[in-house]
């Protein structure tokens, strides 16, 4: 095969892996969003550092043990800030703040001292490695998981979001949900950082997410929009990428923040100009 | 049956107790109102009997009800109002706990739903967000979510705040038709006139029982002082004063 039609497929496989990302990610960063979590994502984007830098250190690049390691690491940091979010004497962003500083200064170390930095920015920020056939299938399992989960368990979800106090009342197993948001954006992670790199994952849940506030007030509604700001910042940014000749994580990330800002303006469901034109027409009646 | 015994119980907070050495039962399908001064333990120990704060001392016994069978409707509520659910979401999920995590409401359920969204005058807002409505109307949707649970005990902590004086005489009666319904109901209420009209008894507290009996006794204007009095000396130091413990000549 030519090296344009290797481009081609490799350039196809990574626009399968963003779609899919975002029908996984973009519903969950809606989520995060309403719950005052956007920092989760990024604390569990570093957490899986240790993880994979352990994997890294013990098999080399094997993506099976990449991935293991990180869903490991991940489960663990969810877990245990979870745990310690319970206790209530921490607001629930300080307890993710310090495990997500904690395992990124263990992953650096760790990389550190096998000589590999140039590791922890591949990581973070994606390689030029494209996904390939077994990365794309875990983006595929990702979201079909995130989409099935949501469907059975949305209502919970919703409710533990809205009302947590309420739903400790029902019993111990309402926490549960609570529980599948954190498996399901860790698996979601896990999914997206191999080729566009951790941050970069999680910057394609949330910005989206938060631009989809500006279009639509219910649950459904802003997990759609965000959806298809995902899909579409992520094509877009691939697409850039492969002309500019650099890395995707960034630019895709940048199409998104591009999404927010035109969002925020234009938004219908209190965009900027929207509330400066309420202003100017409520000027107009008391004049 | 579902009365609600309590056993020398002692409930607070940090070890400072807020109820001290309560005993007597709510009997199963009642309407007990919880009156007394603030500060008086009311909220506490209504916490206490929902299960949310551990006594301190003493027990309760709930004659083995299940969380699920229990609606507390806390003073404040911990709504996150920016979440992106509406009324009708909010009112629904009272059917949780019955219907469990994989919750799919059949018709039965949406009917209910709407009869309930009537009942507290809330038709046609059912899609309103939550952060959209007034004070007044989100806590007649918490009042229509406490109904949506169907629960065996039901605990309200000043149900009718904020809402307006109408509105709360409906809701008010719908609350009074309960034990009717087999319902042991247990409702801190500020409403004197309300509780001498709808609440067959009353607790008055001041950290302890002043009166635990019927109404109108129960809170007549001479224990209503002496409840006062008690809180008051309560407030000062953490031991109550010998001469407000004395039994009142005139009680």
């Amino acid at each position: 095969m030519s090296p344009d039609v290797m481009t081609l497929m490799a350039l196809k496989s990574a626009a399968a892996g963003a779609v899919a990302l975002a029908f996984g990610g973009a519903p969950l960063g809606v989520l995060m969003i309403a719950r005052r979590l956007s920092l989760m994502g990024d604390a569990l984007s570093h957490g899986i550092l240790p993880g994979v830098a352990i994997a890294f250190l013990v098999a080399g690049r094997d993506p099976v043990a990449l991935t293991v390691g990180a869903l490991a690491a991940g489960l663990i940091v969810a877990g245990l800030s979870s745990l310690l979010a319970r206790t209530g004497k921490l607001p629930d962003d300080a307890s993710f703040a310090i495990f997500y500083l904690t395992a990124l200064a263990l992953g650096v170390l760790l990389l550190g001292k096998a000589g590999r930095a140039d590791e922890l920015e591949h990581l973070l920020f994606g390689s030029s490695e494209a996904l390939d056939a077994g990365g794309l299938m875990l983006a595929g399992a990702a979201a079909s998981a995130t989409l099935i989960g949501l469907a059975l368990f949305l209502r919970g979800v919703l409710g533990e979001g809205a009302d947590p106090l309420f739903m400790r009342t029902l019993g111990a197993r309402f926490g549960l949900p609570h529980l599948l948001l954190m498996l399901l954006l860790a698996l979601n992670l896990v999914a997206g950082f191999r080729a566009f790199g951790a941050l970069m994952t999680v910057a394609l849940m949330t910005v989206p997410a938060a631009a989809a506030r500006f279009w639509a007030k219910g649950y459904g509604g802003q997990a759609a929009v965000a959806v298809a700001i995902s899909a579409a910042s992520g094509l877009a940014g691939l697409m850039l990428a492969d002309l500019w000749r650099v890395e995707p994580g960034a630019v895709m990330t940048l199409c998104a923040a591009l999404s927010f800002g035109v969002s925020a303006l234009a938004g219908t469901n209190g965009g900027l100009l929207q509330t400066w034109l309420a202003k100017a027409h409520l000027r107009g009646l008391k004049a | 049956m579902t009365a609600i015994r309590l056993d020398n119980l002692s409930a607070g907070y940090d070890r400072h107790p807020a109820v001290v050495g309560l005993s007597g039962t709510f009997a199963s399908a009642s309407l007990t109102a919880v009156v007394g001064p603030n500060g008086s333990g009311k909220s506490t120990l209504l916490k206490a009997l929902a299960g949310h704060c551990q006594p301190l001392g003493g027990r309760i016994d709930r004659g083995g009800l299940k969380p699920s069978e229990i609606a507390y409707l806390p003073q404040a509520h911990g709504l996150d109002l920016k979440f992106p659910v509406t009324l009708a979401d909010l009112v629904g999920f009272g059917f949780m706990g019955r219907r469990g995590l994989f919750s799919a409401y059949d018709k039965n359920d949406r009917e209910r739903l709407s009869a309930l969204m009537a009942q507290v005058g809330l038709e046609g807002l059912e899609r309103r967000p939550i952060g959209s409505v007034s004070g007044g109307q989100l806590q007649r949707a918490l009042f229509a979510r406490v109904m949506a649970q169907d629960a065996k005990l039901v605990l309200l902590d000043e149900p009718f705040n904020g809402i307006d004086a109408r509105a709360a005489e409906d809701l008010a009666q719908l609350m009074a038709a309960w034990p009717e319904q087999g319902r042991t109901v247990i409702a801190v209420l500020h409403d004197l006139d309300l509780v001498r009209r709808l609440c067959p008894q009353s607790l008055l507290l001041a950290r302890q029982a002043v009166t635990w009996g019927p109404n109108p006794d129960a809170v007549s204007p001479e224990q209503l002082t002496r409840a006062r009095k008690l809180a008051e000396s309560w407030n000062q130091s953490d031991e109550p004063s010998a001469a407000a413990l004395a039994p009142h000549e005139h009680a």
